[in-house]
């Protein structure tokens, strides 16, 4: 046995040093398993054996700095050691350090209970008593040492088994914060406890050491049990569904979509979305999760997909995959899905390129866009291509009415816009030279449109982007209105159909009225002449249109107006040329009567 | 010396559980008894809720773990049937060479009993059980019995462990002196033998090599 250290004078001052040496070493011992802070992280890295360690043959590592300073309040052996082990609840946040929780900042209420108090002292005899002799002195800091190397042995497990341990564990072994926390605090005098805690708390007695002339007492009264503490980690959001994470544009999956667009264009994102759900929806999570997981820092369910973003399902409403993913969030899909396009719409701005809230104003332009991707744009631009080719020439010497054929070359371009190419540039080319023949009118409505020709002329220079022929220079104009129209439905819903009728129908009051609007409703104009067209080859349109043309052709003299005069582009000239014909042929007859009947009088017999 | 013994509280153990419960136990007691300069060692059991420490020695972990398996060994052959295993700390003496016997002579001062009640469940299809494997009986009433029974397996190991602690508290006189560069007191596990009445020759002839007071009069 070496005591190291000892003063090699007295026994009683080796005695004092081992009881001091002893009351460090409890302390050590305690603390180390109480408070996580002072518990070194890894103490298998440290392999040296300080000099402290030495004392009672047990290696304990560095030494918490507070032992440094007992020597200053502990000045008298005899004094008490008492440590309380204090449990500290946050009511409303947590506070990492001690400072703030005794500070007992406003706004925080802090729970402060004993749940340990260990009491250690040295009882000594009273003074008076026979002195010891040396040889039994000698002997008896020997024997108090060994005794106390076996006592700290079962200090060091004791402290183990109680059942604040388990909660330092808990503190010691897990990165996240929890609602709770341990300090401690080492008096040599402490308040009693109260009735009420007495009867909550245990007591155990160590055998008290002899330690000659006095003896080592430990003992130590705790809480049995600590479920009744609501301990758990520490969520700074508290656990939610979060309903309308995921599919928003507008969050940072935002981000990922230009890497997503890389080589797409903006409305393929949304015709992907709305077509293709296996394509993007899919491509989200993956795209979107590390964008999930960067944002969002204040939810330790990292990776949940629920923590993460607001209203990014947006795209996903019609979308099967993500609505599997987040069936939860659906009720919010339906509000959001428009203006979060809307939001999303910056990098597709209108102004820069084609944006989807453009075509989303227009019913007529998302069935295009529909057409465009998903399915063949053919059934709205081959019959009317195949029309107004026919009807677009003859009646273009009338500026009002030479209005409506710009329309349709435009309309050409926009249904050029859909995957059909080939028609498309036929549709153009046709519509150019009818162009020709409108003169100035068409050149003024061309000029007008010239945003549009230009996006056009884009348009035509690849034919399958369809994007371009929704990109005007109104389109900001139809930005807002798509953010107006936030609430209508998707545009690739079946329903759409309906509204282009009724976009119809007006068109055709329209159409009526076209004198008294302003030619310079360039946005419309296409839109107009697509519905012109669709007018042209509808049957019912056309029997319709054969009652107009009556009108019409009584318009047209009267210079009745464009719509009219459109209207009048298919009956009245087969009703005019017919009756052309007729006069023709009237004329013919009267002339031949008149011939025939000088004639018939002269052949007529005798 | 008087050779201080102390009787362990019974525990109920099912097979799988036998090498953690003595572990945890014989380290337990081996750390009280190495008063050598110790590294201490913190282990978690995962069986159990309880932690307890070991003087962080290789060499004595491995020999531990070999009468472990020595014991499970010797349980397989013999289910269902009360055991117990000793570890003894004693001190090397030399006797005096005679002509008939140079033995050292082994000096116990300290013997634990650690005493197991193995329990082998009856649904176990093989005549051997498996440590590692346990075959559940669907059905809550199993489920709840046997988590009931390792809560007070639980209980009962916390208990053997709070009984070590007094009682190296409350018996220090009779431990040796600490030599110099010496960890550990010299130990020996004991486990039942083979034979059925090999246990009570053991311990014949541990008396004999004590020299009990009662058999050298």
């Amino acid at each position: 046995m070496d005591l190291h250290g000892m003063a090699p004078h007295s026994e009683s001052g080796k005695l004092e040093q081992v009881v001091s040496q002893f009351l460090l070493k409890s302390l050590h011992i305690i603390l180390d398993s109480r408070i996580p802070s002072l518990h070194p992280r890894d103490p298998t890295c440290d392999s040296r054996v300080r000099k402290s360690d030495k004392w009672f043959n047990l290696v304990l590592g560095d030494r918490p700095a507070a032992l440094d300073n007992l020597n200053f309040w502990h000045r008298n052996l005899m004094d008490p050691m008492i440590i309380d082990i204090i449990l500290v609840q946050q009511g409303t946040a947590i506070s990492t350090s001690v400072g703030n929780l005794l500070s007992g900042s406003p706004g925080r209420t802090a729970t402060e209970t004993v749940i340990e108090r260990w009491l250690v002292q040295f009882e000594s005899p009273p003074r008076g008593t026979a002195s010891q002799p040396s040889e039994g002195s000698a002997a008896s800091y020997k024997k108090t040492y060994k005794k106390s190397i076996i006592f700290l042995r079962s200090l060091y497990l004791q402290t183990r088994l109680l059942p604040a341990y388990r909660i330092f564990k808990q503190l010691s072994s897990s990165s996240q914060p929890f609602n709770f926390d341990i300090i401690y605090k080492v008096s040599s005098f402490s308040e009693p406890f109260s009735r009420v805690e007495e009867e909550m708390m245990k007591e155990y007695r160590f055998v008290p050491i002899e330690a000659l002339p006095g003896r080592l007492h430990v003992s130590v009264t705790y809480r049995p049990q600590l479920s009744e503490f609501n301990l758990q980690p520490l969520t700074t959001m508290p656990p939610k569904i979060i309903s309308d994470y995921v599919g928003s544009p507008a969050t940072d999956p935002l981000r990922y979509f230009p890497s997503s667009y890389k080589g797409d264009r903006a409305i393929s994102f949304p015709s992907k979305v709305m077509h293709s759900p296996t394509s993007v929806p899919f491509q989200r999570p993956h795209s979107w999760t590390s964008g999930f997981h960067k944002p969002v820092v204040n939810h330790h369910l990292a990776g949940s997909p629920t923590v993460y973003r607001t209203s990014q399902m947006s795209y996903d409403s019609p979308s099967p995959p993500m609505e599997r993913m987040q069936n939860h969030r659906r009720p919010l899909h339906q509000r959001a899905p428009f203006y979060d396009e809307c939001q999303l719409s910056p990098p597709f701005s209108p102004s820069v390129s084609p944006s989807t809230p453009t075509y989303l104003r227009n019913s007529e332009s998302p069935r295009q866009t529909r057409a465009i991707s998903e399915t063949a744009p053919v059934t709205i631009p081959s019959p009317i291509s195949g029309r107004s080719s026919r009807y677009i020439s003859p009646n273009f010497s009338d500026p009002s009415k030479l209005s409506l054929p710009p329309l349709s070359p435009r309309s050409t371009r926009l249904d050029n816009s859909s995957n059909e190419s080939p028609s498309g540039m036929r549709l153009i080319k046709k519509p150019e030279a009818s162009r020709a023949d409108l003169g100035s009118a068409g050149q003024k409505v061309l000029k007008d449109n010239k945003d549009d020709s230009g996006r056009f002329s884009g348009l035509l220079s690849s034919s399958d982007s369809p994007r371009v022929g929704f990109s005007r220079s109104s389109s900001k104009l139809s930005f807002q209105d798509d953010i107006d129209d936030c609430d209508f439905s998707c545009p690739f819903d079946v329903d759409d159909v309906d509204p282009p009728d009724s976009r119809i129908s007006q068109n055709v009051d329209w159409k009526r009225n076209l004198e008294s609007t302003s030619m310079g409703r360039k946005s419309q104009d296409a839109a107009v002449g697509v519905l012109v067209h669709m007018l042209r080859t509808a049957p019912p349109l056309r029997q319709d249109s054969s009652c107009y043309s009556s009108r019409s052709l009584r318009a047209e003299v009267e210079n009745d107006g464009v719509a009219t005069t459109a209207s009048g582009f298919f009956m009245p000239r087969r009703t005019s040329d017919a009756l052309e014909e007729l006069r023709s042929y009237r004329e013919m007859k009267d002339l031949l009567l008149s011939k025939s009947g000088t004639r018939v009088l002269t052949r007529e017999p005798p | 010396m008087n050779c201080e013994v102390c009787q362990l509280k019974e525990l109920e153990v099912e097979h799988f559980e036998i090498r953690e419960v003595l572990r945890c136990i014989l380290h337990t007691i081996v750390f009280h008894r190495a008063l050598g300069l110790v590294r201490p060692k913190v282990i978690d059991l995962e069986l159990f809720d309880i932690t307890y420490v070991q003087c962080g020695d290789g060499e004595l972990e491995k020999k531990i773990d070999e009468k472990i398996e020595q014991f499970i060994s010797w349980v397989e052959k013999h289910p269902n049937k009360k055991s117990q295993v000793c570890i003894s700390f004693y001190e090397v003496k030399n006797k005096h060479p005679s002509w008939f016997t140079n033995k050292t002579e082994r000096l116990y001062w300290e013997q634990w009993y650690i005493n197991l009640n193995v329990s082998q469940q009856q649904k176990v299809h093989s005549g051997k059980s498996h440590p590692s494997k346990i075959v559940v009986d669907p059905g809550e009433n199993s489920l709840e019995e046997r988590s009931n029974r390792r809560a007070a397996l639980e209980s009962s190991l916390r208990e053997v462990l709070f009984q070590i602690i007094k009682f190296v508290n409350e018996k220090k006189d009779h431990v040796p002196p600490i030599s110099d560069g010496v960890v550990y007191f010299p130990y020996e596990i004991t486990i039942p033998s083979s034979s059925d009445s090999a246990f009570g020759m053991d311990m014949i002839k541990r008396m004999l090599q004590t020299g009990h007071p009662t058999m050298l009069s």
